[in-house]
C-alpha cells in the first residue's frame, strides 16, 4: 500500500487527461470488438429477416407473370388495391382478425385458470403440470395428424359423442365447424405452453399478499381479482402478445388438415399468402399479403413495447 | 409460518384444508387427463395394428387406450417405407449444425451487447428483439424466393441459415451475461486479456444453464420447423422428418398406425431432451416471463 498523500494539482490534471485518452481508446477498442463479435449475427439477421421483408415490399409493388417471360412491371400499389377489392381476401383478413380475437383470450384465459389451479397445494402437482405441458412438446405436424384422425368420421371424438347419445359431427369437413376445430387443436398445444409462463409469474407474487388477503377474509374470487390479476399484469401481457403473434402465423394444421377449406372457412392470412404465392403462382400478390401480415405483426409488437413501458412507469 | 397458522386455527380448518386439497387435486387430475389422453391415444395407436386403432372405438371402452396386442410393425414400416429414415437423419444433421454454429454466434453477439459500449448498440439490440418477436414464418415466403434465387434451395445450408441468428437465444444469453459481476471482466482487462479470452474463459464457464437453454431453443426451433423446409426442399433426399411425415400422412392417410409412429418418434426427441434439461428450461421460462 502506498501512502496517501494530497496529490498536487498538475498531476491530477495529467492523470485526468490520461483517463480521457484511455476512454477514447477504450471506445474504439469496444467498437472494434463489437463489430467483430456481432458481424455473424448481424449478417444472419439482415439476410434472413430484414432483406426478405424489404424484398416483399419491393415485390408487392411490381407485376410479373409466372415464368418471367416478361420483365416485371412497376405498378405502385395496384396489388394492394387488387387484394382489398377481392371479396375473398377481405373475408380472409376479417376471418384472421376474428380468429385471433377468439383464440387468444380463450387460450390465455384457460392457461391462466389452469396455472392458478396448478399453484395451489395439490397432491402430485408436478405430474398434472407435466400432463398439460406434454402436448406442446409434440411437433405440430404430429399433433395435426393425431387430431385429423381423432376428429374423423370414425374417430374417437365422434365415438365419444355417440356414447353419450349425440349425433356424429362432420368437424373438419364442415364449413361451420372446421375453424373451431383448428382453434381446438392450436389450444390443445398452446395452453400448456403459456401456462408455464403464467405459473412462473404466479410464483413471483410474494406470499405475504395472499396472507394479508386471508387475514382480511377475502374469498378466492376477490383475491384473484384484487391480487393475482393486477400483480400478474406483465407476464399476462407478455403471453397475450406472444400468443397473438404466434396465432397470426398459424399454418401447419390448416395446410395439413383443411387446405383452407371447406369453402375457405379456414383460410387464414398466413395460409392464404402461401397459397397465393405457390398454389396460384402470384408471387407479387403473395408478397403484398406478406407485407400486410408483417405490418400487423410490427404494430402488435410496438403496442406491447408501449404498454410494457407505460406499465413500468406506473409502478 | 403456515404450520404455525395451521396449529393455531385448530383441527376443523385443518381437515377442511385437507378436503379442499383433495378436491382441487381431483380437478387438477381431470384437467391433466383431458390434455394427455389424445397423446396417449397416439402412443397406443402407434403400437397397435392400424385396423385396431378404429376398431377399438365402438363400443367405447378402455380398449381405446389399452392395446390388446403390442406390435412394432408401424415403426418398422416407417423406416422401410418412404424415406423416413433418411429424413430423420437430415433433421439430425440440420439441428446439430444449427445448434453448434447458432450457439457460438449468439454467445458472441450477446457478449458484445451486454458488456461492450459502442455507438449503435441500442439499435442492434432493438433489431435483435424485434427479430424474435415477429415470428420467422411472417417473412419465410419472400425469403424462400431469395434463397431459391441464391440457389440455396435443397441444400443443408439453406435449411440451417435461418435458424442461426436466434434473437431469443441472444436475448436470454445477454440477460445472463448482465448478471455476471463486471469487476471480473475489469480485472481481466487490467491483466491484458482480450475480449475473446474474457468471453471464453470467464463468461462462458459461468453460463452453463443459459447456454444449454439457448441450444435447446435453437434445437427445438429446427426440429419442429415445417413451413421453411416445406418452402425450400422439393428434393426427396433433402426432406426433413416433419415434411416426410406430413407427406406420408397425405399419401397414406389411412395408415394411421405408421403416421402415429412417426409422430411419436418426432415427439420423443424433444420430450427426452426437455426431461433431461428440465432444470434449465423452466428457469429460462421464469426469466423470460418476468422481463
Amino acid at each position: 500500500m502506498t501512502l496517501v498523500a494530497p496529490s498536487p494539482d498538475p498531476e491530477v490534471r495529467r492523470s485526468g487527461r490520461a483517463a480521457q485518452r484511455r476512454s477514447w481508446r477504450d471506445r474504439h477498442h469496444d467498437a472494434l470488438w463489437a463489430a467483430l463479435l456481432l458481424l455473424p449475427t448481424v449478417v444472419a439477421i439482415a439476410a434472413t429477416r430484414i432483406l426478405p421483408a424489404l424484398e416483399a415490399v419491393r415485390s408487392s409493388l411490381f407485376h410479373s407473370l409466372p415464368g418471367g417471360l416478361r420483365p416485371a412491371e412497376f405498378v405502385g400499389l395496384d396489388n394492394y388495391v387488387t387484394l382489398l377489392s377481392t371479396e375473398a381476401f377481405r373475408d380472409t383478413l376479417v376471418r384472421t382478425v376474428v380468429f385471433n380475437l377468439v383464440i387468444n383470450p380463450l387460450q390465455i384465459g384457460i392457461a391462466l385458470l389452469v396455472a392458478v389451479l396448478f399453484v395451489q397445494r395439490l397432491h402430485l402437482r408436478g405430474l398434472w403440470r407435466t400432463l398439460v405441458f406434454v402436448p406442446c412438446t409434440i411437433p405440430i405436424v404430429g399433433s395435426s395428424i393425431a387430431w385429423g384422425a381423432a376428429l374423423g368420421p370414425d374417430g374417437p371424438v365422434n365415438a365419444l359423442l355417440a356414447a353419450v347419445g349425440l349425433a356424429p359431427q362432420p368437424f373438419l369437413t364442415s364449413a361451420d365447424q372446421a375453424l373451431a376445430c383448428i382453434i381446438l387443436i392450436a389450444s390443445w398445444i398452446g395452453i400448456g405452453y403459456w401456462m408455464m409462463f403464467l405459473i412462473a409469474g404466479l410464483q413471483e407474487i410474494p406470499a405475504e399478499y395472499y396472507e394479508a388477503a386471508k387475514l382480511d377474509r377475502a374469498g378466492p374470487i376477490r383475491t384473484f381479482f384484487s391480487i393475482t390479476l393486477p400483480l400478474l399484469r406483465r407476464p399476462l401481457l407478455f403471453v397475450l402478445v406472444a400468443d397473438t403473434v404466434a396465432n397470426f402465423v398459424l399454418f401447419v394444421p390448416v395446410q395439413m388438415l383443411t387446405g383452407g377449406g371447406p369453402e375457405s372457412s379456414t383460410s387464414l392470412l398466413m395460409f392464404d399468402a402461401y397459397r397465393t404465392t405457390f398454389g396460384y403462382g402470384s408471387r407479387n400478390l403473395g408478397a403484398a399479403e406478406v407485407v400486410i401480415l408483417t405490418v400487423i405483426m410490427l404494430v402488435i409488437v410496438a403496442l406491447q413495447f408501449r404498454l410494457l413501458r407505460e406499465d413500468k412507469g406506473a409502478r | 409460518m403456515s404450520t404455525v397458522v395451521d396449529a393455531a386455527v385448530g383441527g376443523a380448518t385443518r381437515s377442511r384444508g385437507r378436503g379442499r386439497r383433495l378436491a382441487l387435486t381431483v380437478v387438477a387430475a381431470a384437467v391433466g387427463l383431458a390434455f394427455i389422453l389424445p397423446a396417449v391415444w397416439i402412443l397406443v395407436g402407434s403400437l397397435r395394428p392400424t385396423e385396431d386403432i378404429f376398431a377399438s372405438l365402438s363400443p367405447l371402452s378402455w380398449s381405446l387406450f389399452v392395446p390388446e396386442q403390442i406390435t412394432f410393425a408401424n415403426y418398422v414400416n416407417l423406416f422401410t417405407g418412404a424415406g423416413f429414415g433418411r429424413a430423420l437423419l437430415n433433421s439430425v444433421v440440420v439441428c446439430v449444425s444449427t445448434v453448434v454454429f447458432g450457439v457460438v454466434m449468439c454467445a458472441l453477439a450477446a457478449y458484445a451487447l451486454s458488456v461492450l459500449r459502442f455507438r449503435g448498440r441500442g439499435i442492434v439490440f432493438v433489431v435483435v428483439v424485434v427479430s424474435f418477436m415477429v415470428p420467422f414464418e411472417t417473412i419465410a415466403i419472400p425469403l424462400a424466393g431469395l434463397f431459391t434465387d441464391w440457389q440455396l434451395d435443397n441444400t443443408f445450408l439453406g435449411l440451417v441459415l435461418p435458424g442461426l441468428g436466434n434473437g431469443l437465444a441472444i436475448f436470454n444469453l445477454r440477460q445472463h451475461f448482465l448478471g455476471i459481476p463486471p469487476s471480473l471482466r475489469e480485472a481481466a482487462v487490467v491483466d491484458g486479456a482480450s475480449e475473446f479470452r474474457i468471453l471464453t474463459q470467464i463468461y462462458l464457464p459461468l453460463s452453463g444453464s443459459a447456454l444449454v437453454n439457448s441450444a435447446l431453443l435453437i434445437f427445438l426451433g429446427q426440429w419442429t420447423a415445417y413451413l421453411w423446409p416445406l418452402l425450400i426442399t422439393t428434393d426427396l433426399d433433402m426432406f426433413v422428418a416433419p415434411i416426410s411425415l406430413a407427406r406420408t400422412f397425405s399419401e397414406h392417410a389411412f395408415d394411421f398406425g405408421q403416421n402415429f409412429a412417426g409422430a411419436v418418434l418426432l415427439s420423443l426427441v424433444p420430450a427426452i431432451l426437455m426431461f433431461v434439461l428440465q432444470r434449465f428450461f423452466t428457469r429460462s421460462i421464469a426469466e423470460t416471463g418476468s422481463k
